[in-house]
């Protein structure tokens, strides 16, 4: 599960020396937040943000807004004056778990990835990461999610697939989630059946308890102690 | 009292899905005891299984698809791209039968010969997609019906309304560019329910949009909902649609004793359901309607749900 395999590798960037202006186009033209800033040899010596662009711009409140003489301002104005020199970046054999986690703590929404040599590989954004999971989840797949409460206890698992197996049903995925009581887990797999009735009802015979699907969840907020 | 057709014929049992799977023919001989026991046969124009040509359905599968599931049964395989997909040697023919009197019941309606009809038929349809079979389903018995009438009789508008539990994903994308066909589905929210499709914010593609619309409903709902949900968005769709004949995917799977959703719609609602599609059939369409069996796999609820259903028709 590296970086590389589901980064985007035909990057758009920009160049220090272009202009707002253009920086701000080519964000609206694709439809992204982020441009990896570089110079001639591919090397990364920058990012620059919507965020960034809109610091630098007036807000839509005011009359100069958008303007003829605002325009030409930011066609004066370089990248290289409001770009963040040394964001932080991935590596190509970073992870996704690593990806995650870099994410979530610098609160950013995308990183370039680069080589050992500082050169621009591709970037990998949120969105990147949320097509990843959307892939693992099966979302797409036609299937049935089933929500199961388990003991956390070894063999749980197994037990739940034997039963799927058993019945000839595939799996597309198993998502486990912690804490869902202090001794218990919630067990989700996504069967690639509309025949789940059987399976349903085989669980419950077999002792385990199927969460009512109203009360799902994979995640909740820390608990404020 | 209307001319009501029932579409139906013994040679629909002979698709043999297995000891393990829902979709059966007790289905199908359960439909028929509820409307024999209540003495409505006298009053029905009985229809059967026919052999139409294959360009019909050609308007809707490849024919690539065709020829793989003929073949298919041919060798004697028990699965069809799914392992949900189950058969045997007389799938094929079934299909084809099933397929070929919902085209012949739509062409009595425009013939003149009856005013609206029900096609107790299997294997259902609805999620087949144009080269896929999926969810017990191989020929898209709604979808071909739809094209026939444009195709040979011209019908300009048509309302295919699915309140079967799951979401119709292969009438869906079979008609999802098209602006002439108007696909409405209430259902389960795909999130907990196969196939997964079936989400509020797909709403056709291109010159289509705008003419797909999909009611998910979450877990646990029942017939308050599904009454509010219907007339907040089936309604209003149809009075900008104004649809020249209505096709209705007929499931009873959301009642609350079938244990293949968890939606809890009582008998009575289904009865409601089906009063509003005449209602529907009566203001824009001259009443003509058809009504073709998708899912409902409640062996004890099927014969009081498709009595309820046929007596509306008749009543008109």
């Amino acid at each position: 599960m590296f970086v590389n395999k589901s980064m985007t590798t035909r990057v758009i960037t920009i160049r220090p020396e272009d202009s707002l202006l253009q920086a701000r186009s080519l964000m609206t033209e694709h439809s992204i937040r982020h441009l990896p800033v570089t110079d001639e040899d591919n090397t990364l010596v920058g990012i620059v943000t919507d965020r960034d662009i809109r610091s630098a711009t007036p807000s839509i409140l005011q009359d100069d807004f958008d303007s003829a003489k605002e325009r030409e301002r930011m066609a004066a104005a370089t990248v290289a004056s409001i770009m963040t020199r040394k964001p932080a970046v991935l590596k190509p054999l970073h992870t996704i778990q690593d990806a995650l986690m870099i994410i979530q703590g610098k609160k950013v929404g995308a990183l370039p990835v680069v080589d050992e040599n500082n050169k621009l590989k591709g970037i990998l954004s949120v969105r990147d990461l949320m097509r990843a999971f959307t892939n693992v989840m099966g979302i797409g797949e036609p299937g049935t999610l089933l929500g199961i409460m388990v003991e956390e206890k070894v063999g749980q698992l197994k037990r739940i697939v034997d039963a799927i197996t058993e019945e000839n049903i595939s799996c597309g995925s198993v998502l486990v989630a912690k804490h869902w009581d202090e001794t218990k887990r919630a067990v989700f797999p996504y069967l690639l059946t509309n025949n789940v009735a059987r399976i349903k009802k085989k669980l419950v015979d077999m002792g385990f308890t199927l969460i009512d699907p109203m009360e799902w969840y994979i995640d909740r907020l820390p608990k404020s102690e | 009292m209307k001319r009501t057709g029932l579409l139906y014929d013994d040679r629909f049992l002979l698709h043999d899905t297995g000891p393990m799977h829902p979709e059966t023919s007790d289905r199908l001989r359960a439909a028929y005891k509820g409307i024999e026991e209540a003495g409505l046969l006298p009053n029905l124009t009985l229809i059967q299984g026919k052999r139409m040509s294959q360009k019909y359905i050609e308007q809707v599968h490849h024919v690539n698809y065709i020829m793989r599931l003929e073949e298919a049964c041919l060798m004697g395989m028990c699965e069809f791209d799914y392992p949900d997909n189950q058969m045997c040697c007389e799938t094929y023919d079934t299909a084809v039968l099933a397929v070929g009197g919902v085209i012949d019941t739509v062409r009595r309606i425009m013939a003149g010969e009856i005013d609206n009809a029900f096609c107790a038929v299997r294997p259902p349809g609805h999620h087949a997609e144009i080269s896929k079979a999926m969810g017990f389903c191989y020929f898209n018995n709604v979808a071909v019906a739809a094209r026939y009438l444009q195709d040979e009789w011209g019908v300009s508008r048509i309302a295919i309304i699915d309140f079967d539990v799951h979401h119709g994903n292969g009438t869906q994308h079979i008609f999802e560019y098209d602006s002439t066909v108007f696909y409405y589905s209430i259902h389960e929210h795909p999130s907990f329910a196969f196939p997964g499709t079936g989400r509020e914010f797909e709403e056709g593609i291109d010159a289509g949009h705008g003419y797909t619309l999909n009611t998910p409903v979450l877990p646990g709902q029942g017939d308050q909902e599904y009454k509010m949900l219907i007339e907040r968005d089936l309604l209003p769709a149809m009075e900008r649609f104004e649809p020249d004949f209505l096709l209705v995917s007929t499931g009873f799977d959301a009642h609350k004793d079938d244990d293949m959703s968890g939606i809890n719609l009582s008998t009575e609602c289904f009865s409601w359901i089906m009063e509003t599609m005449m209602a529907l059939a009566n203001k824009y369409a001259g009443g003509r309607i058809v009504s073709i069996l998708e899912g409902g796999y409640s062996i004890q609820r099927l014969p009081e749900l498709v009595k309820n259903h046929v007596e509306i028709l008749l009543k008109g």
